[in-house]
């Protein structure tokens, strides 16, 4: 076991990663992992955050394009200072389209990340969608059709876990506020537990067709002992006669 | 009126967005600025994804009676509320006493944002 212990121990390390501990302990499925992300995280912004985080990265927009300003301009959403009634929003997500990534983030309900050999998977609560994040040091796809979350790939960089995605479609939005992307969105995601044992998302969004420059932004989870519950938009189409109802009210 | 009542609706994602009974609706179909109380009797509690609706009959001195309906979050948010109130379906039932606190829609609708609900026993089960 000395033996063992002493060559394949650092071993594993060095080829998969320095989370690695004792055999046959509960560490198992982290070994390939540089840390242990797993569990139920849900939002904690700062104290003192602004109310745009419920809508968005950032107080003001990023600086975009032309393509993008008039994108932007021609947005009608439902949240922030240009916000409109529902009735008469044109964001998808009031239609139960996914709200792709990285605004998935904005929506405010939990999620599980779950590792896995060669995979570690982000189970969202919000309409139960799960990203892929593939740790198998495989390349993109290229041979997929455009999508709403993106294809994902990452690597661990000691307790960080970047992730890269592309292969997006053009019908999301960045965020709650219109800011729109083009289909050559990258988004880089690093991913760790920080000094308050809080799961830190550090983002840059890269985007020549939207962004004048790369839109860097953070979110901040705490652990839960929550479980993911059922949460299916599609509940959203009883939602429309209420609000509709209230709006078309008329005094007798 | 009686559009609204018999609407026996749910609401929409927007309640997927936002702390407890604070501005569901971005666009503000509910006046934030302004709080109306309401007390009467449940006849209607939904308590599903994704909004929670509440709604009472309350009679006036008149004789009449208004149906007033409350919108809270989602049974999610609700359920993992910390502190003595324990959310769950059947946190309400038809026939129960109630006192609703909340933002009146803009248009004069019999409809309010939840900010406070009171049950007969006098427990806050939102806003204590």
């Amino acid at each position: 076991m000395a033996y063992r212990s002493r060559i394949v121990g650092p071993l594993l390390v060095a080829l998969f990663g320095t989370a690695w501990t004792t055999p046959g302990t509960a560490q198992t499925l982290v070994l390939e992992h540089g840390a242990d992300l797993g569990g139920v995280w849900t939002n904690s912004n700062p104290p003192g955050a602004g109310p745009w985080t419920i809508y968005s990265f950032s107080e003001d927009p990023p600086p975009l394009t032309e393509w993008g300003q008039t994108r932007f301009e021609a947005s009608k959403p439902q949240r922030g200072p240009r916000g409109v009634p529902v009735a008469e929003t044109d964001d998808l997500v009031y239609r139960c389209f996914p709200p792709g990534t990285p605004r998935i983030y904005l929506h405010p309900f939990p999620m599980e990340i779950v590792q896995t050999p060669g995979r570690v998977l982000i189970v969202y609560e919000y309409d139960h969608l799960v990203r892929q994040i593939y740790t198998d040091g495989r390349d993109h796809r290229t041979d997929l059709a455009p999508s709403w979350m993106g294809d994902s790939t990452g690597h661990w960089e000691g307790g960080t876990l970047v992730v890269e995605t592309v292969n997006f479609n053009d019908r999301t939005w960045l965020d709650r506020r219109g800011v729109p992307h083009s289909d050559q969105l990258r988004l880089t995601e690093r991913i760790r537990i920080n000094e308050d044992g809080l799961l830190q998302i550090d983002m840059r969004m890269e985007d020549p067709v939207a962004l004048r420059e790369p839109w860097i932004a953070q979110r901040f989870y705490r652990k839960t002992d929550w479980s993911i519950q059922e949460l299916m938009c599609m509940d959203n189409v009883t939602y429309r006669p209420f609000e509709d109802a209230v709006l078309e009210f008329e005094a007798e | 009126m009686r559009r609204l009542v018999g609407v026996v609706a749910v609401t929409g994602v927007l309640a997927l967005l936002t702390p407890l009974a604070s501005a569901h609706h971005g666009a503000g179909i509910f006046d934030a600025e302004t709080s109306v109380t309401y007390s009467g009797t449940v006849t209607d509690f939904q308590y599903v994804n994704p909004h929670v609706l509440v709604y009472i009959a309350v009679s006036n001195a008149d004789g009449s009676t208004i149906h007033v309906a409350g919108e809270l979050t989602s049974p999610n948010r609700l359920s993992r509320m910390s502190g003595e109130v324990a959310w769950h379906r059947d946190v309400l039932k038809p026939g129960d006493e109630v006192t609703m606190t909340g933002h009146p829609a803009r248009n004069g609708a019999p409809a309010v944002d939840i900010t406070r609900l009171v049950n007969a026993d006098g427990v806050a089960l939102i806003g204590g």
